[in-house]
């Protein structure tokens, strides 16, 4: 058992322990010729990266049953042990890998660092989280409880971690300096023996709901047989239209509304009600109160993250795939694509409006904390800045704004198609870039004041070529796989140059002055125009590239 | 033989390092039933996901009703009825939804064949996908697949899921029906009981090669199984002309070969043997012949 679970969780295991120690040690050597304060912060967000991974359960695990609540290692029901001992060792494994993975980076950024990295005290409370989050994953039957579970657990413990660290206030800092360490994360023996309480209730309550699992007296997780793409089927059948039938075209437009148009629109609005109630909710408990408008941050991201995965991408136990159903619909690939990112743009639009609006309604409910202001101030730099603007560049800016969340949708859709098609290579080009990025992050530190524009200024001589050149690689493509025909490339023209104009008219609203300016940045500054185009091949031969593999 | 729609030439495809299709050639006309059969992992269904254009020929060509499907999908599946393995179908839909849907794609669907067959096989109309078991699944399939009369009908392992009434009543009737309107059929199948009962062709893929292919009669014909009884005992299986695989052990051996009979006599004979009866093969001896294990097999 120990080594099946090994076997899945290996992976995930290692990219923990890279993540934290790469993170960790890149945060300390950038600011390592930095003053003491600011050294003394980096250690501070180096001891935050170690501990990050472990806030999160185990993918690789969630994968086994399609993500679904209840027991992930339901194919050892059929094994001639005890539930038990079933639900021991994989909890004692997963409670031990976690807290012997932030050992190991603490240990050694303690050994490189010289910081008094906490080990034992941290670790523990680490595993005690971890077997919390198993427990309640593997008992909960319903979503709604098992995210609830979590999440109190998760807040809960990140309530006792700023109590304990916050012991001591220093005024003018944050009140966990590297120095105070070793007084800090001295645990009393109460700690350690409320976590082997943690601990014990956590088995018991996961052994007798999978038990219950075991012998059918509970639904067993199951990985689902066709993964569905993401939406849940109540919003989906929320509402019931018929499917016309008097051209392809119009099924398909109601397949998409239905399937993902619809419950994205449902949600976004669910959402930007749900902002004023928490508002109104959390009014009389300050620091809920405070946090408030955090909600509405994440209300926006929520929507944005609808917005992803427009040619509806499939996951099952890892693998990604297309819909063969799709696929194999007599349908252009390239009006498929079209009309995914359009129903998907359309949705995702009014939905972020919809919480923006929201937002800015509910402010009136808001009467104190830090959170609120921020947010006012954002608001009020936003409501100043589209005052200013003249009717015509309003309309611009609604362009652009309308014409870049469907080129965001349709290159963030493409850029899912590729890496289900070539998961390797586009692996190693993100490691690449990430790689490239960690560069310029340490040529920044070494570059000290000599200012940001230095290292940033030549990326314009590569971008911009870039652009260009996709966009020309783009459309030979197109042309030659036969996925565009010339009347829906001079559609798509047209609406980058629409996207065009209107990105120079909010360039002048903005005081950018192009005709001054060096050619090199004229072109940096004027590329984005050409993102619908690029986005407008991209989006087809990517379909095209997962529709015949 | 008529018009070929489908063509098929030396079509290749690996998957890594695995070889899934090796120089494959497949042609078939008009009015046809073409039955594909093979082991696991032979590449049955990678053959017949290359004519709906979901997979890219590596090399070779692919062609139904003369166009590119990978480059003409519309042309190409406007005139397919697809029913796939995994039987996946959206499962949030409803059964008449589904019909719904896929009417709108099809100008030639036939409602009251729709109807009909949604009743032959008991299905819920108000039903969601999801809610249905694998055989309702498969039967929900294949009325989207055949309602719309499509010029080619394509099934990947039909009978999986469905009961053994449904199996032989209806979707015989099915593939029949589409035959005798002139329209071409090919299924592949593990069932070769099935595949000798509806075929017209056979093809038989191994490793991912084509090692058999012809009119089931032909085929039949060319192989034989027969029993041959020797006057000395053998510990081992003799070596006989065009035998493909022995059974049996001292005197008596039961042998499928191909090849003219008289020469299988002759062999025989020429051992010291006689042959005490002889008949056609069935296509489970044919295919177990050439690609059956744990059998005592001679070289051919």
């Amino acid at each position: 058992m120990l080594w099946e679970i090994w076997r899945v969780t290996r992976v995930e295991a290692a990219w923990r322990l890279a993540l934290g120690i790469v993170g960790g040690l890149a945060v300390l050597a950038v600011f390592s010729s930095q003053r003491e304060v600011i050294k003394d912060f980096s250690a501070a967000i180096a001891l935050i990266l170690i501990v990050l991974p472990h806030f999160v359960g185990w993918l690789s695990l969630a994968k086994l049953n399609s993500g679904r609540p209840g027991f992930p290692l339901y194919l050892l029901y059929t094994r001639p042990v005890r539930t038990a001992v079933l639900v021991a060792v994989p909890m004692a494994y997963l409670t031990a890998l976690p807290a012997a993975i932030y050992l190991v980076s603490a240990l050694l950024l303690r050994v490189t660092s010289g910081y008094p990295f906490p080990l034992l005290p941290a670790a523990a409370w680490i595993a005690a989280l971890n077997l919390v989050v198993a427990a309640t994953n593997w008992s909960a039957r319903n979503r709604a409880i098992q995210m609830l579970g979590v999440m109190f657990a998760t807040s809960a413990w990140l309530v006792l971690a700023i109590h304990r660290l916050t012991a001591v206030e220093i005024p003018g800092s944050y009140d966990w300096p590297p120095h105070l360490w070793p007084t800090l994360f001295d645990f009393p023996l109460t700690d350690y023996a409320l976590i082997g309480a943690i601990g014990l209730a956590s088995f018991g309550v996961a052994v007798a709901s999978v038990a219950r699992q075991r012998h059918g007296d509970a639904p067993a997780a199951m990985p689902r047989t066709v993964d569905f793409p993401g939406f849940p089927e109540d919003v989906v059948n929320l509402f019931r239209f018929p499917c016309p039938t008097s051209s392809a075209t119009r099924a398909q437009l109601w397949f998409e509304m239905k399937s993902s148009g619809l419950p994205v629109l449902t949600m976004g609005l669910g959402l930007a009600i749900s902002i004023p109630l928490v508002f109104a909710i959390t009014r009389p408990i300050g620091f809920a109160h405070d946090y408030a408008p955090s909600w509405a941050g994440l209300c926006m991201l929520f929507v944005l993250m609808f917005g992803v995965n427009a040619f509806g991408i499939r996951w099952r136990q890892g693998r990604a795939f297309a819909s063969a159903f799709e696929a194999t619909q007599p349908y252009g690939t390239a009006r498929l694509a079209g009309l995914k990112v359009l129903v998907r743009s359309v949705c995702v639009l009014p939905a972020m409006i919809a919480v923006g609006l929201s937002v800015w309604a509910s402010l009136s409910f808001i009467a104190v904390g830090k959170g609120a202001e921020y947010l006012r101030s954002w608001l009020h730099v936003i409501e100043d800045a589209v005052q200013t603007l003249t009717d015509y560049q309003q309309v611009a800016l609604a362009v652009v704004a309308s014409i870049g969340v469907a080129v965001m949708i349709a290159l963030i859709a493409a850029i899912m198609a590729l890496a289900a098609r070539y998961p390797r290579p586009l692996n190693i080009a993100t490691s690449l870039y990430l790689l490239s990025w960690g560069l310029v992050l340490v040529l920044l530190a070494l570059a000290g004041r000599r200012g940001i524009g230095l290292l940033f200024g030549p990326t314009r001589f590569i971008d911009a070529p870039a652009i260009v050149l996709a966009t020309v690689y783009l459309s030979w493509r197109v042309f030659s796989e036969r996925l565009l025909t010339l009347r829906s490339a001079c559609g798509a023209v047209l609406v980058s140059a629409a996207f065009g104009a209107a990105w120079i008219t909010v360039l002048r609203a903005a005081g950018v002055q192009l005709a001054g300016a060096p050619t090199m940045d004229a072109v940096w500054m004027l590329s984005p125009a050409l993102l619908p185009l690029i986005a407008s091949f991209l989006a087809p031969w990517s379909l095209s590239r997962i529709r015949h593999v | 033989m008529g018009q070929f729609i489908v063509d098929v030439n030396d079509l290749s495809r690996s998957f890594g390092r695995k070889t899934a299709l090796d120089g494959v050639c497949f042609r078939a006309a008009v009015g046809q039933v073409y039955g594909l059969v093979g082991a696991n992992g032979a590449g049955k269904t990678t053959l017949l996901k290359h004519l709906l254009g979901l997979l890219r020929a590596q090399s070779g060509s692919v062609r139904v009703f003369g166009l590119d499907p990978v480059r003409d999908p519309v042309g190409v599946l406007s005139r397919v009825g697809y029913l796939s393995e995994e039987r996946e179908l959206p499962e949030w839909m409803r059964v008449d939804e589904l019909m719904r849907y896929t009417q709108a794609y099809h100008p030639t669907w036939d409602a009251s064949y729709a109807r009909e067959l949604i009743e032959m096989f008991g299905l819920d109309p108000s039903k969601k996908i999801k809610e249905l078991s694998k055989g309702m699944r498969a039967q929900a399939g294949l009325v989207a697949a055949v309602a719309h009369r499509p010029e080619l009908l394509i099934l990947d392992e039909p009978s999986s899921g469905l009961d053994a009434v449904v199996r032989r009543d209806i979707l015989d009737a099915i593939v029949r029906t589409v035959a005798d309107d002139g329209r071409t059929v090919i299924f592949s199948s593990h069932l070769l009981e099935e595949v000798e009962r509806m075929s017209d062709h056979v093809t038989m893929l191994q490793d991912g090669r084509v090692t058999l292919s012809g009119e089931l009669d032909d085929v039949r014909r060319g192989y034989h199984r027969t029993r041959v009884r020797f006057v000395e005992s053998f510990d081992h299986p003799p070596v006989i002309d065009a035998a493909l695989v022995m059974e049996g052990g001292g005197r008596t051996w039961s042998v499928i070969h191909n090849g003219s009979l008289e020469q299988f006599h002759r062999s025989v004979l020429a051992l010291g043997g006689e042959v005490v009866e002889s008949r056609d093969a069935t296509l489970e001896e044919i295919f177990l012949a050439r690609a059956g294990r744990n059998r005592q097999v001679v070289a051919a």
